[in-house]
């Protein structure tokens, strides 16, 4: 616990954006997402938010939420954030997911399945179809009804009825595409023969791993940060 | 080692209590926190046995229904860590209370009490292979049907049908009917042609 806070502390514009990413790996698929490219030899993080036209509060804090497991942002913190930044960096990390972290899975998937009798390859193989549908479609619901309301928000303009968003809802749609993703880990881990693709499974695993984790800090920014965001500009609207 | 996580407000009975509480010998403070959010965020992952928890954290409305809370933490024990007054039907959602003028003798008596209850619910580890029974209701799950269903067709009542479904759950570590359908098959419980 001692660690993290200290890190926190640490963690700020000035530092190094390669001591940042060799201490928290997972930091990494972050940049791609932001627009900042690797190959950035000694430049501080605010350096290269200046460079790349990234606002400094908003890398802080998704930082913060990919380091820190009991983060959460201020008030204050929140308002330093233009929304239409948090917006993009959501939707480019879903375009991330189905573009390159998804197919990548799912080249693995391929080659794992291939050995396998076709009556249980089939099976699996609908499984992941299912669950990556299911992904699609949350995505397609954050795009089209909760991102276009929360612009109305911002214009200022009367959010319609239709458009108002259930809090609950999308809570329970994040556990389910993380409780997903980890029954069918556990399905590849424990349940498909020893004999079946040994290395091609351990490295389909560790994406599967490295996505899970992904998607639950992307899950704590909208959570975390996009909930208590709405609520902060409906509260004002309502004032 | 028993693990615990405690939520409560006042940073100085918190602290207190952790120090006191680094003298059981086979209990480890695992989390502790003054904030639900942080707790809610971090209490799956680390699947404290015990929680001590002041239910004043919790919004009047929900305290009768803490416990509820935790639904999907099946095996946490709550423990009450009463500052206030707090009604008895509030109070016996909790294995045990600990006041604020207990001395560390009554803490650890209750502490135990709430930990024999522990083991005697853990009689057949996540390691032990699905029963006989488990196996027979993760049949009739893969065939689509549903609690009442599946208590009629074994003759057991449907508060004993989700006993065993938790189990399951527990051991293969498996949520989801539609997973739990492709393991049956894997494991040849069933035929694909079963499955509706």
């Amino acid at each position: 616990m001692s660690n993290l806070s200290d890190f926190s502390s640490q963690l700020s514009p000035k530092m190094k954006m390669a001591d940042a990413i060799n201490q928290y790996h997972s930091l990494l698929t972050v940049l791609p997402r932001l627009g900042i490219p690797l190959g950035f030899g000694e430049k501080s993080i605010g350096q290269l938010c200046a460079e790349h036209r990234v606002s400094e509060p908003l890398f802080m804090l998704i930082s913060r939420v990919y380091c820190q497991d009991d983060y959460f942002p201020t008030a204050n913190e929140l308002q330093q954030c233009p929304m239409a930044d948090i917006l993009q960096y959501l939707v480019s990390s879903h375009k991330d997911y189905l573009e390159n972290k998804l197919p990548h899975i799912e080249h693995h998937l391929n080659i794992l399945l291939e050995p396998m009798d076709k009556k249980y390859s089939t099976l699996i193989s609908n499984f992941y179809a299912e669950f990556r549908k299911e992904m699609e479609k949350h995505f397609q619901y954050e795009e089209e009804v909760i991102f276009p309301y929360l612009r109305q928000i911002l214009s200022e303009q009367e959010a319609t009825e239709s458009a108002t968003y259930q809090k609950n809802t999308f809570h329970q749609q994040h556990d389910d595409i993380e409780d997903t993703l980890n029954d069918l880990s556990n399905l590849l881990l424990k349940y498909i023969p020893a004999e079946v693709s040994p290395a091609e499974r351990v490295d389909m695993l560790l994406d599967m791993y490295a996505l899970s984790n992904d998607i639950a800090k992307h899950a704590m920014m909208e959570n975390r940060i996009l909930v208590p965001y709405i609520q902060l500009l409906e509260s004002k609207r309502h004032d | 080692m028993t693990k615990i996580a405690i939520a409560e407000p006042s940073s100085m009975l918190r602290i207190g209590l952790e120090q006191l509480l680094r003298e059981l010998p086979d209990a480890e403070v695992v989390f502790s926190t003054d904030n639900l959010n942080a707790l809610y965020a971090r209490i799956s992952a680390l699947r404290p046995d015990i929680l001590i928890v002041n239910p004043l954290l919790f919004d009047y409305a929900k305290r009768a229904t803490l416990r509820a809370e935790f639904d999907q933490l099946p095996n946490l024990r709550l423990v009450g860590l009463v500052t206030a007054y707090i009604e008895s039907q509030h109070q016996r959602q909790f294995a045990g209370i600990i006041e604020l003028n207990d001395d560390f003798q009554r803490i650890k008596s209750t502490l135990n009490q709430v930990c024999n209850t522990l083991q005697t619910d853990n009689e057949d580890p996540d390691t032990a292979p699905l029963s006989d029974r488990e196996k027979d209701v993760l049949i009739c799950l893969s065939k689509g049907l549903k609690n009442n269903e599946i208590a009629d067709q074994l003759n057991i009542s449907v508060h004993t049908v989700i006993t065993h479904r938790k189990n399951i759950v527990r051991k293969t570590g498996i949520k989801s009917v539609a997973a739990l359908t492709v393991y049956a098959i894997l494991n040849n419980l069933i035929e694909e042609k079963d499955i509706i």
